[in-house]
């Protein structure tokens, strides 16, 4: 219990320090998921500490990461009127962005010679973890080396997207929060959110339309590609 | 009411839909998580003004602004499966990052121009 006690107090206190950083100096490396995880690991390595030990505490936080998913329905009920008049350009887009990713990560990784279990489990990488888990399961993948993937599309997908912005001309919030949802789901959104509550209610959308569009597309078309 | 007692409840309330929907997704056997549904859900009641909008307001608001904090946990999680990613496993990042740059850019793009048409129209 008091090993529990202290990785959660360690969670907390990590996140706030880094917080408090993030404020005062708003940078890319400074976000404060990736520095906080970046910690946590260093001193789970230096301490020679399973996951299995730190999850004792963390699995409380985990477990609020579902009511964290629930709120994101305010944005989108606040948003609704927009949301109804561009659900088309939405619709479209994320529904190729959800073709792109599982294609993309399939074909490459099948080039490169990795094994099916590996190939599996990236193609589900761009949707909510728990969704890309139970994807993974279904069609063959290693769930825990599938959170690891979505782990990579999402913060991954925050170092990446100045320079994504730059190439490739999104200057729309609309267009930018389908861009950030569809390939980095929740951690994607939550940036979004913090830049502007629209583009985040759009990405939260596109995040959502995406698990569900992945979870049907994705048996089908990795019997395609296999 | 205190408002750290306000929120804490509030969160429960959401705690409570994620539930639901979870009940929801093994009754049914669907393949969205439970959290996703109760999200939905949460979106119809607001809708049809069953919730009203100031009921869940601090709850939602605190959430939302602490969203990364969530995630932590499950990001940590990377420490256990660092050995695949070793050598030739590196390619397995670049190919990640590839594939979800060119998502974000597709899907982004495709969005903004049909959004462009329309507004313009």
């Amino acid at each position: 219990m008091s090993t529990a006690l202290l990785m959660m107090v360690m969670t907390v206190a990590i996140y706030l320090a880094t917080l408090f950083v993030y404020r005062r100096h708003r940078r890319l490396y400074t976000t404060p998921v990736i520095v906080s995880t970046a910690l946590i690991v260093i001193i789970l390595l230096v301490f020679h500490l399973p996951y299995e030990t730190y999850m004792t505490g963390g699995k409380w936080i985990d477990r609020l990461l579902g009511p964290a998913v629930v709120a994101l329905a305010y944005p989108l009920y606040q948003f609704r009127d927009i949301l109804k008049k561009m659900f088309v350009p939405i619709m479209t887009g994320t529904v190729i962005g959800a073709v792109v990713g599982i294609v993309s990560g399939l074909l490459l990784s099948k080039w490169a010679g990795f094994s099916d279990l590996i190939i599996h489990s990236i193609v589900p990488k761009s949707v909510t973890t728990p969704v890309a888990m139970s994807i993974s399961e279904s069609t063959g993948g290693v769930m825990p080396l599938t959170a690891v993937f979505v782990m990579i599309a999402g913060i991954g997908g925050l170092l990446i997207h100045p320079f994504v912005l730059k190439v490739s001309g999104l200057t729309h919030r609309i267009g930018r929060g389908v861009g950030m949802g569809s390939a980095s789901h929740a951690i994607g959104t939550s940036a979004s959110m913090e830049r502007d509550t629209m583009e985040g209610s759009i990405s939260t959308v596109a995040m959502v339309l995406s698990a569900v569009i992945v979870s049907i597309i994705a048996p089908g078309l990795t019997l395609l590609f296999m | 009411m205190n408002r750290f007692v306000i929120v804490v409840l509030q969160i429960a309330g959401l705690y409570g839909l994620y539930l639901t929907g979870s009940w929801i997704q093994q009754v049914l056997g669907l393949f969205i998580p439970g959290s996703v549904i109760g999200m939905l859900l949460l979106f119809v009641l607001l809708s049809l003004k069953i919730v009203p909008e100031r009921l869940l307001q601090q709850g939602v608001a605190f959430m939302i602004r602490h969203l990364p904090f969530f995630f932590i946990p499950a990001t940590v999680g990377i420490i256990s499966y660092a050995h695949v990613f070793k050598g030739k496993g590196l390619l397995l990042i670049a190919i990640g990052l590839f594939s979800t740059a060119m998502v974000m850019a597709v899907s982004g793009r495709v969005t903004q121009t049909l959004v462009k048409r329309r507004e313009e129209a």
